[in-house]
């Protein structure tokens, strides 16, 4: 490649690190005012060095805004999800891209159709289903929607790897008595481990953050997720900024660290679903 | 291997747990959806057939329902003229930023991960006519003037979405165009190097026709995106000052949880629906045409 000239160099890094600190810095901003004193919220500077550490704030988050609470709830709601998806998800791509059956094609089809459908468009009618199946404020009324929704992106990234991988591993594994669970279970299951990490972290992220059906669904404090403590909290302690800043830095730190852990894979399966839808 | 490959036992067994619940959560909600649509039912008490008096109303006579297909429209012309040129550019500038390269990349995308909850509820803080930043800083930077509060504004309510809406969607669109370098081969750089071709000819000639398949991609994406645009204007605004920033999911769940209009709330989930479906169509029409490989 040609050497770029120094200036150049320097606009391009200059470029970067300004549009870099736009999109961190109202990050930079919710950490810093959750240590602040409520009082401080209203002087002239932009960010501010808090004189003390209000630790405070983050003890009333734990304490009055019951952040543990919602959370092991997220954490229950998510975790049956992702795991339920992944595994329902290899299931069905191993069925659309290896088994012989006629309506494989279109069956595809029908559920990649499922990209297209906004979640805002059932979530009326799925009130009254809940109601009728008795599941409203249970987190079945979550952990349903949120499994069927994940179903078509992550069948389409995994049914896209799956078609990578050799038939050959499969047929020797068949001679030697395997089922097709078997196959699929102890073969396949192991090969496309990344590409099921990928589903599984896209997935977190989107149900760890969904708010409007947790919003709607779920009426009673009990199983109520994360991102509603914040709107409660609000509510309650609306003169307490300092206590809200500091519990919307305990609901975005989560998603953030595992973004920074899993940046790879989930860059990698982002593009992919992308690309083949 | 072919016997066990067409059991009809095992693709049942593989199939039908999703396929059910695909079915029931997704597909058999919009057929609800369709015949409380063509009630005039209020969420409570009985309520009569109405045909399709909803669907019409809201098709010749609903203006909100209209500004929410607008403000998405909206939306979407500054996602494709501001956002994607910004971030194709910066896909470029990141691509070629030597050992900061994931530096950046990892940057860029962090708003996407927040829950829009928080990320909503900290715009708000900026845009606050008090405390908030933005008019600190036009404080700071002696333009006073301009102070103003930002969502309460009918003409610039819509706009401030919009901005937030970019901002978090920004790397999601950078991420897309990255891909997409990644796969152009490096040969191709070099070249075009050897034919004289200088950088910025490099780029508009090769590099972004070739990125072309990507784009459409990107834009499929940012239409649908769009069109759902919901929680960020049910945290932000709730589709005021005066339904001016309206979007269609926001203004479904307003009529038929705040108005209590559940009937008419179901007939606008109907037509959001089919709106989404023909656009998609649409779109796979528009861009099936291929490129050529490289």
């Amino acid at each position: 490649m040609k050497t770029t000239s120094p200036v150049l160099k320097l606009i391009q890094h200059v470029i970067l690190w300004f549009v870099a600190l736009i999109q961190i810095f109202p990050l930079v901003w919710l950490v810093n005012y959750s240590f602040l004193k409520s009082g401080d919220f209203f002087g002239k500077n932009i960010l501010k060095w808090p004189a003390v550490f209000e630790w405070k704030n983050y003890n009333s988050a734990f304490t009055s805004g019951k952040v543990p609470h919602f959370m092991l709830n997220s954490l229950i709601i998510t975790t049956v999800t992702i795991l339920a998806a992944a595994i329902l998800s290899l299931m069905l791509s191993y069925a659309l891209t290896r088994m012989e059956w006629k309506l494989r094609k279109p069956t595809m089809a029908f559920i990649l159709l499922g990209m297209i459908v906004p979640i805002h468009s059932t979530l009326l009618p799925n009130f009254i289903l809940f109601d009728w199946l008795h599941i409203i404020d249970n987190p079945l009324s979550l952990i349903l929607p949120y499994i069927a929704f994940s179903l078509p992106i992550s069948m389409l990234i995994i049914s896209g790897f799956v078609e990578t991988i050799p038939r050959s591993i499969e047929e020797s594994a068949v001679i030697d008595g395997s089922s097709i669970y078997g196959v699929i279970f102890r073969i396949l299951l192991p090969i496309t481990k990344p590409a099921i990490a990928a589903v599984c972290i896209m997935n977190f992220i989107s149900w760890w953050n969904e708010f409007i059906m947790a919003n709607t669904f779920l009426t009673s404090e009990k199983f109520k997720t994360l991102p509603f403590s914040i709107m409660k909290f609000a509510g309650q302690y609306s003169s307490n900024y300092g206590a809200q800043f500091a519990v919307m830095t305990m609901i975005a730190l989560p998603t953030v660290i595992i973004y920074l852990m899993f940046t790879e894979q989930m860059s990698r399966g982002i593009t992919a679903g992308a690309v083949k839808g | 291997m072919h016997k066990l490959l067409s059991s009809r036992i095992t693709i049942f067994w593989l199939v039908a747990p999703s396929l059910l619940l695909f079915l029931v959560m997704i597909c058999l909600p919009i057929a609800m959806s369709g015949y409380y649509g063509m009630t005039n039912w209020r969420g409570v008490g009985s309520y009569d057939f109405i045909g399709l008096a909803n669907y019409s109303k809201i098709l010749f006579h609903d203006e909100v329902f209209w500004r929410s297909l607008w403000n998405a429209l909206l939306l979407l012309a500054a996602t494709l003229l501001i956002q994607h040129p910004i971030a194709l550019l910066f896909s470029i500038l990141v691509t070629n930023a030597g050992r900061f390269e994931k530096f950046f990349r990892t940057i860029f995308f962090i708003p996407a991960v927040i829950s829009i909850v928080v990320t909503s509820k900290m715009w708000v803080s900026v845009f606050h006519p008090n405390f908030g930043m933005l008019n600190k800083l036009l404080d700071g930077v002696g333009l006073s003037a301009l102070k103003q509060d930002w969502l309460g504004d009918p003409k610039l309510a819509i706009w401030c979405i919009i901005v937030v809406v970019m901002w978090q969607g920004f790397g999601y669109a950078l991420l897309l165009y990255y891909a997409g370098l990644q796969g152009i081969p490096k040969d191709l750089y070099e070249a075009a190097e050897l034919d004289g071709a200088g950088r910025v000819t490099l780029y508009t000639k090769v590099v972004i026709p070739l990125l072309t398949p990507m784009v459409r991609v990107a834009v499929v994406i940012a239409v649908t995106a769009c069109l759902k645009q919901m929680e960020t204007i049910f945290l932000m605004t709730n589709g005021g000052p005066a339904n001016t920033t309206q979007f269609v999911g926001n203004y479904i769940y307003k009529t038929a949880f705040s108005s209590s209009l559940y009937g008419y709330g179901n007939a606008i989930s109907v037509i959001f629906v089919i709106i989404c479906l023909i656009i998609t169509v649409i779109m796979n029409k528009l861009f099936s045409k291929d490129v050529g490989e490289f």
